[in-house]
């Protein structure tokens, strides 16, 4: 080509505009094409995010760690010794982003004469307290001989708040503990097991009825990324008050729950391509059509002397231009709209008509309101999808105007 | 597992001990295997007895000791109280029947335990609730024989085979009785595989109203590091007479 | 005045091939993706009903009176050889057993393990209960046989024990005693997870029965050949059970499988529909574009006399002829695709590391597709519905062409 570029890129952007309806309307197709892939990546993106925190955030953490035997045989004498020091010594770790140590002691509890079998759980009431764990939202801390108890356990004893309820159970050096707590609230959490089975008390409480001193059954780490689990994981073992005892990422401690974010971000993932396909048509529909339009015009080109290779030049950049117009707009609209959406929460239940605002599966709880996040591969990987489109679909096109015969397209 | 066994009256046994004694020196013959088992089968056993015992319970992490006193009447009814240590102290256990209370002296409360949980462990020791007043007839459910001798400790191996058809823990037995007395001196307990998997041995023979039984036992599981269970009666009375209303709710909670 | 209106569309339809022929493309893409979708979501329903009923869980069940609050494994039909006859001659069923359980605890030596004991009928479990298909070790119990049990791997590295050892079992009886049997490991089950491992720990029926002294069975679990059929045999089947006795749906028994199956089926709609919004847009750019280019022959048609809602009239009639015609493609293109997704599915064990089971519940992550006549009216009313709507826009535009001010403007 003899002419510089700037020109011809010029030259495809006057094109574009000389029919203003028609290029905005195709504009206004990819565009929202574009939002809408967005928007749904943004709610892809929370969703694999969103199951591994509510996995992650109440019971699991990122990384626990145990004494060797407790998680095979669950014996109450199987425990972490000096917990204080261990505990400081991760909080001091830069990678650490918190730690709960708990205890977990099968117990019998009884309101009146009848026993129920329960599971005592002791846990650092501050860092339970914190959002997307545990007992988020706790407003007021527990004092001496107090518990919380799970709702549906307390509607099997027929519970309220204010009773006080007799706690039996075996001490860690095998002499019977037992005491009066009074259940200062009911508890639902997002695990199933908790709100089915559980006493929650503070672990010192706990360590005090079950003859403990400073142990624990399970310390749960949270780290900077849940995605380092498995290197932080790693980091941890080696260190000197972690040393003989076993510490394992999420997905090593839970490998069904891991098998099931697993699961749930393939069919998640097979549907975004399924919306790329759909896209991608929509894109390359347009381009085909607006340049297919135009063949008399291509006829009188030729016919003025304008080289075959010019017009396929003009009809590639027109349509790459179109698809990069449109990419912009609609990555605007669409990273505008997740930001929003963020910011505000979308509630599902009441955008599907009022359905519940969550759900239970899998022994969790998984709240339905919505907030959807970009990265930037997001919407590199969408304008780069509809640039490539665009591309192609102006191949066909280009080809066939560089083949036409002057006459017989200006008959046309 | 503590196998109370119930003894009977043999004046005639208490006379072979007698001899036994004196003919220490020179190589004994060989009892019958099956007298022998129906007088181990005898040797703890009453119609109701009452008794003091201590509990040692040695685990890889310490060593906790109990004092209990415990009345048992028939096959149905016992009731066991915590003496000691001052923690525990008053905690008691009441069965009648099929049910099972816990009284709780420190909160005042008194708990019954739900039959599911019935097949756990009675106070964090090795033996099941059910085990406390369980009969166990050696005589019924094993053949036995003489297998050989000891000479130090001077006695006699026994060893019992379970019968076909019968439901146990134990397929093999074998147990040291002594020369004088036939009392037994240590059980071998193997489990249905062939491997051994606990060891009891009797010690500290002692006169309980009238019977000579040893009053130390301490029982060790093979597979697990550091773990055993003694037990040494205190004070053990056969045949006692027991106030009718001890195996009652009220008497458990003023139990003392 | 329609027929020649009509004409006129499938002449005017005729006269831009490649365009009308891009339309169809673009309509007939968006109608199968959001066949695909809609398929796949129907899919899923039996998805989650093959888990249930490959865990042993059943598409249908008949329960004890008071199971419903209370789940109590102790509870026991009032006639369960009744109920099972009444479940087998129900048309539909495939399968039904009887299944009775209870707490135990097995031991070997001093090796003591807690679990639950079922007791199931040999012939028919293996059907019901898909981690007993196939033994690791040794064989699965037989009909007619008594005294022997299955195990998971796991309960058996617990006990310590092996293949041929006789493990005591012992439970609490009715009247509070304690009860005790022996049997015989004569098969060991890998399920390759702890967990579901211990969830297999399997006598003969009569042989459970024998032990709690307990007579009967505490649950009759029916499988049917097609899921779809799950809530009308529960209404036959509960005319037809022994009084007192209940029986309950899959979706009763295992709510939270109900819960993510409804949670599932709300999100793939909500895709579906961004995925015919999207194909909306393509086709009324094009229409719009379309009516644009014709403004001139619309003032022509004007001026002649065509009234506004006649021009609307020509203008949905050959978006209807473009739906028609992307509804013929689709169907074409889709059906067979839908039939092979039905029938070969959707393998996601390489992604998800084979089969898994979580909480008692069996996952075969492959998912089949729904193939059925409601493809046809799905296709066509996504088509049709698509397409006039599409035109909508373009529609009222061309009804508002001014002859004078259009014929005046250059194309």
């Amino acid at each position: 080509m003899a002419m510089p570029l700037p020109t011809t890129w010029r030259i495809a952007w006057r094109n574009l505009w000389r029919n203003p309806r028609r290029t905005g309307l195709a504009l206004a197709a990819i565009g929202l094409s574009v939002t809408l892939v967005l928007l749904y990546d943004g709610v892809l993106r929370w969703e694999a995010d969103w199951m591994v925190d509510t996995i992650t955030g109440p019971m699991l953490g990122h990384v626990q760690a145990h004494a060797r035997e407790w998680r095979r045989t669950r014996s109450m004498d199987k425990t972490l010794r000096d917990v204080s020091k261990t505990v400081a010594a991760l909080r001091a770790d830069p990678d650490v982003a918190g730690v709960d140590a708990r205890v977990y002691a099968p117990a019998l509890a009884a309101l009146g004469e009848e026993g129920f079998a329960v599971m005592v759980m002791g846990v650092d009431m501050d860092e339970a307290a914190r959002p997307s764990r545990l007992l988020a939202g706790l407003a007021a801390p527990i004092g001496h001989r107090q518990v919380l108890m799970g709702n549906l356990l307390a509607a099997q004893m027929g519970v309220k708040p204010g009773d006080r309820i007799a706690v039996v159970g075996q001490g860690v050096d095998g002499s019977l503990a037992n005491d009066l707590f009074t259940v200062v609230a009911l508890l639902t959490t997002q695990v199933d097991m908790v709100n089915r089975q559980a006493l929650v008390m503070p672990i010192g409480e706990a360590q005090d009825l079950f003859a403990m001193s400073d142990e624990a059954h399970e310390l749960v780490i949270y780290g900077r990324d849940v995605d380092a689990a498995k290197t932080l994981a790693a980091h941890l073992q080696q260190l000197p008050a972690l040393a003989g005892d076993e510490v394992l990422d999420w997905k090593a401690a839970e490998p069904g729950m891991n098998e099931l974010v697993q699961l749930v971000e393939v069919m998640w993932v097979f549907i975004l391509v399924l919306v790329f396909v759909a896209a991608a048509a929509g894109v390359a529909n347009t381009a085909l059509m607006s340049t297919f339009e135009r063949t008399h015009e291509f006829g009188m080109l030729l016919a003025l002397g304008t080289t075959p290779s010019r017009i396929v030049g003009m009809i590639v950049l027109e349509s790459l231009a179109l698809g990069a117009t449109g990419a912009l707009l609609g990555t605007t609209l669409g990273a505008a709209l997740v930001a929003w959406a963020y910011r505000r929460g979308i509630d599902y239940a009441a955008l599907t008509g009022g359905g519940p605002t969550s759900l239970s599966a899998f022994g969790l709880r998984w709240s339905l309101v919505i907030y959807p996040r970009l990265a930037f591969i997001d919407i590199v990987r969408v304008v780069a999808a509809v640039m490539v489109t665009s591309l192609v679909a102006s191949v066909w096109p280009a080809l066939r105007a560089a083949r036409l015969q002057p006459a017989r397209a200006l008959r046309e | 597992m503590t196998e109370n066994r119930q003894r009977g009256i043999f004046l005639g046994l208490a006379a072979i001990a007698a001899i036994s004694a004196a003919a220490l020196a020179q190589p004994a013959k060989p009892p019958d295997a099956e007298t022998v088992l129906a007088y181990l089968d005898d040797l703890y056993r009453s119609k109701s007895s009452i008794a003091r015992a201590e509990m040692i319970v040695t685990s890889p992490r310490s060593t906790r000791t109990m004092r209990l006193k415990a009345w048992t009447r028939g096959e149905d009814e016992a009731l066991i109280v915590v003496e000691a240590p001052a923690r525990e102290e008053g905690t008691s256990t009441l069965r009648v029947g099929p049910n099972l209370w816990n009284y709780l002296p420190r909160i005042a409360r008194t708990i019954r335990v739900p039959p599911s949980m019935m097949l756990g462990s009675w106070m964090g020791t090795d033996f099941t609730n059910d085990d406390l007043v369980k009969e166990s007839s050696l005589h019924k459910d094993f053949e036995s024989r003489i297998d050989r001798r000891s000479d130090s400790p001077p006695g006699w191996w026994l060893g019992l085979t379970v019968k076909p058809g019968i439901v146990g823990r134990w397929a093999r037995i074998d147990i040291l009785i002594s020369d004088d007395g036939w009392l037994p001196l240590q059980e071998h307990h193997f489990d249905r595989k062939g491997r051994l998997a606990r060891t009891m041995v009797f010690d500290e023979v002692r006169m309980f109203g009238g019977r000579r039984v040893p009053a130390h036992l301490v029982l060790t599981p093979t597979d697990v590091e550091g773990q055993r269970t003694e037990m040494r009666y205190l004070e053990l009375e056969f045949d006692a007479k027991i106030p009718d209303d001890t195996f009652s709710l009220s008497r458990l909670e003023r139990s003392r | 005045m329609a027929w020649v209106s009509g004409q006129y569309a499938v002449r005017s339809v005729g006269r831009n091939v490649r365009r009308t022929i891009l339309s169809i493309a673009g309509i007939a893409i968006g109608c199968v993706l959001a066949l695909f979708m809609e398929s796949m979501n129907r899919g899923h329903g039996e998805l989650f009903a093959r888990a249930g009923s490959a865990s042993g869980v059943g598409h249908v069940r008949v329960v004890p009176a008071g199971w419903r609050e209370r789940r109590d494994s102790r509870l026991r039909l009032a006639d369960w050889q009744a109920d099972l006859a009444s479940a087998r001659a129900i048309p539909g069923v495939t399968f039904a057993t009887a299944r009775a359980r209870a707490q135990a605890l097995l031991a070997v030596g001093t090796h003591v393990v807690p679990v639950e004991l079922a007791g199931v009928q040999p012939e028919i479990e293996p059907h019901t209960f898909r981690y007993v298909q196939k033994m690791h070790e040794g064989r699965y119990l037989r009909a007619g046989e008594t005294g022997n049990i299955v195990l998971g791997r796991a309960l058996v590295n617990r006990l310590t024990a092996d293949l041929d050892d006789d493990i005591v079992a012992t439970t609490v009886g009715p009247k509070g005693d304690i009860q005790s049997a022996l049997f015989r490991l004569v098969g060991i089950v890998e399920t390759g997870n702890d967990d579901s491992d211990s969830a297999v720990c399997q006598v003969a029926l009569e042989d459970l029965q024998h032990l709690t002294q307990f007579p009967g069975a505490g649950e009759v679990s029916v499988i049917l050949g097609d899921y779809r059929q799950i809530d009308a045999v529960r209404a036959q089947l509960a005319s037809r059970v022994a009084t007192g006795d209940d029986v309950m749906t899959l979706s009763e028994i295992a709510p939270d499988i109900e819960g993510h199956l409804n949670q599932d089926a709300a999100v793939t709609r909500f895709v579906s529909w961004i995925i015919l919004l999207i194909v909306l847009l393509g086709v009324a750019s094009a229409q719009l574009a379309a009516v644009l280019e014709r403004r001139r022959e619309f003032a022509v048609l004007a001026a002649l006399g065509m009234s506004g809602p006649r021009l609307v009239g020509l203008v949905v009639q050959e978006a209807l002829l473009l739906g028609a015609g992307g509804a013929a493609l689709a169907i074409v293109a889709g059906v067979p695709l839908v039939w092979k997704f039905a029938h070969t599915g959707l393998d996601f064990r390489r992604y998800v590391g084979g089969s898994y089971s979580f909480q008692g519940v069996l996952f075969d992550p492959v998912v089949y597709g729904d193939f059925g006549w409601w493809i046809v009216w799905y296709i066509g009313a996504v088509s049709m519905g698509a397409t006039i709507a599409a035109s909508l826009y373009p529609a009222w535009y061309a009804a508002r062409t001014d002859p004078a001010v259009a014929l005046r403007v250059a194309q």
